[in-house]
């Protein structure tokens, strides 16, 4: 469960967050969807302690994010590029991050078995450092990490961004299948509404830094959606 | 193209984060930039009169001649780790029309005009203004001149070619081996040969077409090599290494912290900043040569704690001084990953500690010069394992500029990972253990300013719990800032 309280951050006078109240119940796939500048990073951020809250607070599974380290050890993400560590090769990386999180390096390719697919022959003994991947497959590293050791809480900032479109489609049949199986909460931003609302269970829709809908996932949020994003909307 | 050029720099500088502490910087570097081009200036006028007063059967300009050599070898080492390749900025231009052959003159010839190249020259006019005022003619002293301009220009355009082709490095590496070695063994003395190549320009001025062949050689081997390898996505711009992968199986004693250790050991192999600064901390090893051997140092007590400090802390300024800027690439993965911030701190203290604890261990032959001379190195080495780790780390709290892991340090433009405040932290780091060893040293003996050093070390090696604890504080409380600054 993760419950945010008078949460709100802004930059230069402007406020670009302004939450007074939201909770995750844990297992849930929550989906977060917005223009640039609505909030999402921004939130994200909050929840991962990178930057500081000009007030409120923010409770992951009981842990207070702004006063404790413990939030660590079951939570995991990928915002973006910085997630990466260039200079090492895939199998590294995974074995970085999975000693972290205390798997050891012969069972990393096991855990990571779900993801062959959506590797699509492209990471495993590559022979090269990630900095010389694409930028599509450096993202399919960075994701598959965040699964390794079962973290209670996965954000995933953008995750559909700069993957190619088989890509995508096998990235939503496995994050479809996760928000089923419902043991850990996933955080999922995008800008693309079809993925987010095929793989979440409820969305959130944040503009200016405010919560301005927040849907459980049926048939005609698909449609709610793109008519705020239109302007069409006539609320 | 210049000017357009330049007012993007401008614009750049202007426009930075952190614009007053860049511009307090490079102030703080054209500051020191005039002070050396004033110690060359200065150093070019004394050299030659100096020379003449103390040898006076000789010609002196001969015997400058010879220590040519010399000067140009030191370059040639200095430039391999601090001169840039001018192809950097080749892939801005590629996508221009203009002619492929163009742009190689063109980045060539402007690399010409590098510090690099124009620093020396200032060394060498007021050498030459002396040797006028000495009654050489013009044409002479303009041809000599000339002719070293031109070295000069060679070895700048050899330096790249010893950055990109492994043969080119090679051959030269090897030469220098033989030369340093051969002339001090006394096989031969190669600069008395190439100091006669020089002197011959002045007897005879229509010499300096010999130099001018070799430039031209030198020129159009390094065109003809950028001008085959210079494409968008070529040799020169992006190379896929071939990936040495290494296990390090023996530093899993060290449990979690073997992690850290092994991903920096990687970062230093296979990244061309941080190896370059390992590999100068290797070379501060050899720092002591120029104080140990030398009568007029044999009482100079801070020179010789000077010199212990640099060899077994070699590896703490080069890379400690840089600690978190190292990871700026990564840091916000860090910051979310599954361990408390106290580990990585430890982690890199360790890091630091095994290095001067290695240094002061590959500085044993230092007891060729007495007994005396290793206990000093030791003691210093005490001090960097136990306390010099940790003000490395307290100076990486100031340090926010990221870092750039894959491409060369500059010298004098290095305002990346640079601060002031960074920079003060330089100065306890040396002048606290002078002081350790100099107080003691001068109410007691020697021997005591030895355990003086010594116990400044044992200090933060017993106080760790204490110091760790404090700086873990001040990290965190730093850690918003960092990540901020390190994304920019």
């Amino acid at each position: 469960m993760i419950q945010i309280n008078h949460l709100s951050k802004s930059y230069q006078g402007k406020k670009v967050l302004d939450i007074e109240q939201l909770s995750i119940p844990s297992g849930e796939s929550f989906g977060l969807v917005g223009n640039n500048g609505a909030g999402k990073t921004t939130l994200f951020s909050l929840l991962l302690d990178l930057i500081q809250p000009d007030q409120g607070r923010i409770d992951n599974h009981s842990v207070a994010v702004f006063s404790s380290e413990k939030w660590k050890t079951f939570t995991s993400a990928f915002i973006d590029d910085s997630f990466i560590i260039d200079y090492l090769t895939a199998e590294e990386y995974f074995e970085f991050i999975g000693s972290l999180r205390g798997i050891a390096s012969k069972d990393i390719r096991s855990q990571l078995e779900g993801f062959s697919s959506f590797f699509n022959g492209e990471v495993w003994d590559q022979k090269k450092y990630l900095r010389d991947f694409s930028k599509g497959n450096q993202k399919k590293v960075g994701l598959a990490a965040a699964f390794l050791g079962q973290p209670k809480l996965i954000v995933l900032d953008e995750p559909f961004a700069n993957l190619d479109p088989s890509s995508q489609f096998k990235l939503k049949a496995f994050l479809g299948e996760m928000a089923k199986e419902k043991e850990a909460t996933l955080l999922i931003s995008s800008h693309d509404l079809n993925h987010v609302t095929e793989v979440c269970s409820r969305i959130v829709l944040l503009d200016k830094g405010e919560i301005k809908r927040d849907l459980q996932t049926h048939s005609s949020t698909l449609k709610e959606l793109e008519a705020y994003f239109s302007g069409e909307d006539t609320y | 193209m210049h000017k357009k050029y330049f007012s993007h720099q401008l614009k750049k500088l202007k426009r930075a984060p952190q614009m007053e502490a860049k511009v307090v910087v490079k102030v703080f570097m054209a500051l020191i930039f005039l002070y050396f081009i004033t110690a060359f200036v200065f150093l070019g006028g004394v050299i030659y009169p100096a020379v003449s007063k103390k040898f006076i059967e000789v010609e002196a300009i001969y015997l400058i001649n010879q220590a040519m050599l010399y000067v140009f070898l030191i370059g040639l080492v200095f430039r391999y780790f601090f001169q840039q390749s001018p192809v950097t900025e080749v892939q801005k231009l590629l996508l221009l029309p203009i002619k492929k052959s163009k742009i190689v003159h063109f980045t060539l010839l402007r690399s010409l005009l590098s510090p690099y190249n124009t620093t020396p020259l200032l060394i060498y006019l007021p050498i030459a203004i002396s040797m006028l005022r000495d009654d050489y003619l013009f044409s002479e002293v303009f041809a000599w001149w000339l002719s070293l301009t031109l070295l000069t220009f060679c070895l700048s355009l050899m330096v790249f070619l010893m950055n990109k082709n492994m043969a080119v490095f090679i051959t030269l590496l090897v030469l220098f081996l033989i030369t340093v070695l051969g002339t001090y063994m006394d096989w031969f003395a190669l600069h008395e040969y190439t100091g006669k190549a020089l002197d011959f320009v002045i007897d005879y001025p229509w010499g300096i077409g010999f130099f001018f062949l070799l430039f031209l050689g030198v020129y159009s081997f390094t065109f003809r090599f950028f001008r085959a390898n210079v494409y968008l996505d070529g040799d020169l711009n992006k190379k896929e290494e071939a990936v040495q992968s290494q296990a390090y199986e023996r530093l899993n004693f060290m449990g979690t912290y073997a992690q850290f250790i092994k991903n920096d050991l990687k970062m230093i192999i296979r990244n061309i900043r941080p190896r370059q600064m390992t590999l100068m901390s290797f070379l501060f090893l050899f720092y002591g040569l120029f104080f140990f051997p030398q009568e007029i140092y044999a009482d100079n007590v801070f020179m010789k704690v000077f010199a212990s400090l640099f060899i077994t802390g070699g590896f703490i300024m080069t890379f400690g001084n840089y600690v978190p800027a190292w990871e700026s690439a990564y840091y916000k993965l860090l910051m979310t990953q599954n361990f408390p911030y106290r580990t990585y701190i430890s982690a890199k203290w360790r890091m630091m500690f095994f290095s001067s604890m290695v240094l002061t261990v590959l500085a044993l032959p230092y007891l060729y010069f007495g007994a005396d001379v290793y206990l000093i190195i030791l003691s210093a080495g005490v001090f960097n394992a136990g306390s010099g780790a940790w003000i490395a780390l307290y100076g990486g709290l100031f340090n926010k500029s990221p870092m750039k892991l894959n491409v060369k340090a500059k010298a004098f433009e290095n305002t990346q990972a640079f601060s002031l405040t960074q920079f003060l932290f330089t100065l306890p780091k040396l002048f606290l253990p002078i002081l350790l060893y100099w107080i003691p040293s001068v109410i007691w003996n020697p021997i005591a300013g030895n355990v003086g050093l010594a116990v400044g070390g044992l200090i933060g090696l017993l106080g760790q719990k204490y110091i760790l604890n404090d700086l873990e504080r001040r990290y965190k409380k730093e850690k918003y800032e960092m990540i901020s600054s390190f994304e920019k």
